[in-house]
């Protein structure tokens, strides 16, 4: 954490000395996992501002049942299944699939490596037709495929935010795969 | 020709699948999101502590669980239906009353099983067949009232039909 962000940590502990270790708990949440919280809301809504809303959204809840932080026993389960409840809620409120996307965002939002600013635009396309066609499968497959793309997710965690078992993660998942395999083969990839 | 491989095995379909959902999970947020989200918090938790609490008798301060008051209004309502409902029942006005059956008791025979039984008053039958009563039979088989059907007071009895005039 940064000096600034200590700073600011120590402006969000409250006047009740009992409530300083809580702030100073989300403060830590905060640091742990924002960036896992915002890969898994970009998952599904692949807007980076969207994402960012929803990732703070998720904080404010935390902030608001601070008194139940003693209570959880896996803080990043816990989170991950408040902001995926959040973009979910967001987008059946929404209606629409990400259709809205804007495609320079979507390329700025891309781990910044040596490549040539057109062949990651060109890859940045290629990648959100295959996310469109991850839009077309079963809302369970969907799920379970979205949340393995986060990296920092292990099998297990995606089963306990999904309320479900290992074993059935990893069928959904290569279920998913296998369809979305299909799907692609449809459609036509190019070389 | 058909390719042999299946394409969940097809390294090129894999590998793109694979680079699709990667772009996803490794998404970068704009720097600072740290510093934005706890700006955010700290900007809510200042206005969380300039409102003025809704119960100030009730909740984790006072020791007065929130729940008491819902469990107290329950228990007030409820008592104020049971009140109500015993003191109406206690105040019916005597003509409001039902009067009893009539029964005359003869002058001979044993108690009220050789009383006379006053029949209730007559009134007109109901006119013949289902639809003329206000009710027909659905073809489900189930019997349908209409909306103005009305049920004649009293208890019907069948006019005196000719042929039983005739014998």
């Amino acid at each position: 954490m940064s000096c600034f962000e200590g700073q600011l940590a120590g402006w969000v502990a409250p006047v009740h000395p009992t409530t300083v270790s809580e702030a100073q708990t989300i403060a830590g949440l905060v640091a742990e996992y924002s960036t896992a919280l915002y890969r898994v809301a970009f998952s599904v809504t692949r807007n980076p501002a969207e994402a960012e809303d929803a990732v703070q959204e998720t904080f404010l809840r935390v902030l608001r049942h601070e008194s139940r932080l003693g209570e959880i026993r896996d803080y990043r389960v816990w989170l991950v299944r408040i902001v995926w409840n959040i973009v979910l809620d967001k987008k059946r409120r929404a209606k629409t699939r990400p259709e809205g996307e804007d495609l320079a965002d979507h390329a700025r939002a891309l781990p910044s490596g040596d490549r040539p600013a057109d062949a990651s635009v060109i890859s940045s396309q290629e990648n959100a037709r295959i996310l469109a066609l991850v839009d077309r499968l079963p809302a369970r497959e969907r799920e379970a495929i979205l949340l393995s793309a986060v990296e920092e997710l292990t099998t297990a965690e995606i089963a306990a935010a999904l309320g479900t078992t290992e074993s059935s993660i990893r069928s959904r998942i290569f279920r998913a795969r296998k369809e979305l395999a299909l799907l692609l083969e449809k459609e036509g990839i190019p070389r | 020709m058909k390719s042999a491989v299946e394409p969940e095995n097809d390294p090129r379909i894999v590998a793109a699948i694979d680079a699709a959902l990667s772009s996803v999970g490794a998404a970068e947020p704009a720097s600072g999101l740290q510093g934005r989200i706890l700006m955010r918090l700290a900007a809510e938790r200042m206005k969380m502590d300039a409102a003025p609490a809704r119960f100030p008798l009730f909740g984790r301060s006072s020791g007065v669980p929130v729940r008491a008051l819902g469990v107290l209004t329950c228990c007030l309502l409820a008592f104020v239906i049971v009140a109500g409902s015993v003191s109406h029942s206690r105040h019916i006005k005597a003509g409001q009353a039902v009067a009893p059956p009539v029964l005359v008791l003869p002058a001979q025979g044993i108690g009220a099983a050789s009383a006379v039984h006053p029949a209730a008053p007559a009134t007109a039958p109901l006119p013949a067949g289902q639809g003329a009563r206000g009710r027909s039979v659905h073809r489900t088989g189930r019997a349908r009232i209409a909306p103005h059907a009305r049920k004649a007071p009293g208890v019907a009895v069948p006019a005196p039909s000719s042929n039983n005039s005739q014998n």
